[in-house]
């Protein structure tokens, strides 16, 4: 077998290698790093190695996404001071608070391209894999260490190849498909492998879709997730991408450590319960759960065409009286296309809240904290005890659709219903 | 380049300790003393307690999942931990740690022994092993560029001392 997969490829060009080994651990040069409210650590980190000059800026970006605005004069001092750094070493981009979630803001912005390698200090940052990219992420130190230095450490991964055929049946979306592969795998189940995407399956997925994949590879241990480039790459990238690139593709006889397959008409709407990641059942087995909070938002599950998924659940009907909805677009370019396509507006008339584009509440630092003893559905790909800022709170996961359709009954309910005209 | 063995005591803990449990988000942007005071407080008051007597934790399976910040890895350290043994860990738990100069060991064996809370380990980086009682135990010794932020004492340090050689 001499074929080499993906993330060979990639970590070769980028560690100036001919060829790599898995397994190997190599020094390499990112095409493209970015970062957000924490990188207020990574200029500690470069301050602390006693750095003056950062190294290729012109592909660095900065895009604030958990805490803002901010909640205090401490954030705001904090923040003030990346966008201090950020303008002193004149990165490519700063984007300000309430442009997006920096993962969805650097796809959506063409900074993340086919066949790169990207990075950034946040475990989500697989999400890049979407575009066909090597997306990585490292912690905040480490960004630092990549502005003083110019390279990072990566080691070689396995890769496990996930065969995709079929289409989803009407009401099932990616995040069911999602959260039944992190129910077979476990939250560490994929622990180091790059999960690349393939088969007839994957051509019905928008890049939209293809990032709550890429997304969530984080949640089974993954170091990422990738989709092959083809049509739908293709077109997303026509006029989008900052800098010229190549696709890359793993040889057809490249070693997989691992195989999966799904029929993705046998996916269900998936429900994940409190506590863990890798706890989906499908809706069946929980529907009627009683619950205060809904949340649709974070960088898995908020983009136009989620908004429009719940919208056009909630669109003529009214949040039930126990249940917050609270709507948070995962960028300001999500937002303003569901604005002009009137999803927003059919949300809002249906009585969410509407948040800044931006994290919202995923994270738990920031508003939407839960009291002890709630419940809340979240679009968003985490619910550990605590996740939400409170560790006496119950957070479930689940897609758009059936958290629309649960906002309306007020209980864990299957969006199949509301999309037949039965809720 | 040596590096100095890591002796202490043993904090025990069971599986699936997040990194969000570690230090909730919300703690991210203390100082280390406030960090110190809350890391594992969202488990419990005695875990906390626990991590600031003792020095090495021995976990199960996937210490420190989730999250990616790098905050959790911090506070663990202010605490004054120096090397975590587990079953499995996620990967950017292990970075972060190394990088913030706690050694990450996986070794299954160890933490199959039932190991009790005070327990004295020796952990040598080098050579690869853990001594616990009168046993010891292999793990494949630390190489490369991490052997050299191992040495250096954590990532910023060896940031520091590859930018005076430039
Ligand atoms: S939306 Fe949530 S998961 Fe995504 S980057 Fe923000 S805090 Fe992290």
């Amino acid at each position: 077998m001499n074929g080499t997969t993906l993330a060979q490829k990639v970590i070769a060009r980028t560690g100036g290698r001919d060829h790599v080994s898995i397994g190997e651990i190599v020094e390499v040069t990112p095409d493209f790093s970015y970062s957000h409210d924490y990188a207020a650590w990574a200029i500690d980190a470069f301050e602390k190695m006693g750095a003056t000059r950062v190294h290729n800026p012109d592909r660095i970006a900065v895009c604030f996404d958990h805490g803002i605005p901010p909640n205090s004069s401490k954030d705001a001092n904090s923040l003030k001071r990346v966008r201090d750094f950020v303008r002193k070493h004149n990165f490519a981009r700063f984007y300000e608070g309430g442009t997006g979630v920096a993962h969805e803001v650097m796809v959506e912005q063409g900074w993340v391209v086919p066949g790169s390698l990207s990075t950034a200090n946040d475990s989500h940052a697989t999400s890049g894999g979407a575009v066909g990219a090597l997306a990585l992420a490292v912690g905040e130190t480490e960004i630092g260490f990549l502005w003083a230095t110019g390279k990072l450490w990566f080691r070689v991964p396995e890769t496990r190849r996930i065969t995709l055929t079929g289409a989803f049946r009407k009401g099932v979306y990616a995040k069911d498909l999602m959260l039944q592969i992190a129910r077979e795998l476990g939250v560490l189940g994929a622990l180091y492998e790059i999960m690349e995407y393939r088969g007839d399956g994957v051509k019905q997925l928008s890049v939209s879709e293809r990032f709550t994949l890429c997304n969530m590879a984080t949640e089974v241990g993954a170091k990422g997730g990738v989709f092959p480039f083809d049509d739908v790459t293709r077109s997303f990238m026509q006029g989008r991408a900052k800098y010229p690139y190549e696709p890359v593709h793993s040889d057809p006889d490249a070693p997989y450590c691992a195989e999966m397959a799904f029929d993705l008409s046998q996916i269900q709407p998936m429900v994940a319960l409190p506590g863990r990641e890798d706890s989906g059942v499908p809706i069946s087995e929980i529907e009627g759960k009683d619950i205060q909070q809904v949340f649709i938002g974070s960088c898995t599950n908020a983009r136009a065409d989620d908004l429009k998924i719940a919208a056009s659940i909630l669109r003529g009907k009214k949040v039930h009286p126990n249940i917050r909805l609270l709507v948070t677009p995962a960028s300001r370019q999500a937002e303003l296309q569901a604005l002009k396509d009137g999803d927003l507006e059919a949300l809002v008339e249906a009585g969410a809240t509407l948040m800044p584009a931006g994290c919202g509440v995923c994270a738990g630092t920031h508003q939407g904290v839960l009291a002890d003893g709630e419940r809340c559905l979240s679009t968003g790909n985490r619910n550990m005890p605590g996740r939400m800022g409170n560790k006496n709170a119950e957070i479930y996961l689940c897609s758009p659709a059936t958290a629309a359709a649960s906002a309306i009954t007020g209980q864990i309910t299957d969006p199949r219903r509301a999309l037949q005209g039965t809720l | 380049m040596a590096i100095a063995a890591i002796t202490g005591t043993a904090a025990t803990f069971g599986d699936h300790v997040s990194a969000d449990v570690i230090l909730p988000a919300r703690h991210s942007f203390l100082d280390a003393e406030g960090m110190a005071a809350n890391v594992l407080m969202d488990l419990s008051a005695e875990a906390n307690a626990k991590v600031r007597k003792h020095a090495i934790i021995v976990a199960g399976e996937a210490f420190g999942y989730g999250t990616g910040r790098e905050s959790p890895s911090r506070a663990l350290r202010a605490a004054g931990v120096r090397a975590v043994v587990a079953k499995s860990f996620s990967r950017l738990f292990f970075r972060n740690a190394m990088n913030n100069g706690i050694l990450v060991v996986q070794c299954p064996e160890l933490v199959n022994c039932g190991v009790q809370d005070g327990d004295g380990i020796v952990l040598d980086l080098q050579v690869g092993s853990i001594v616990w009682k009168e046993k010891t135990f292999q793990f494949p010794p630390v190489t490369d560029v991490v052997a050299k932020i191992m040495a250096a004492g954590n990532l910023i340090n060896y940031g520091r001392q590859l930018l005076a050689s430039r």
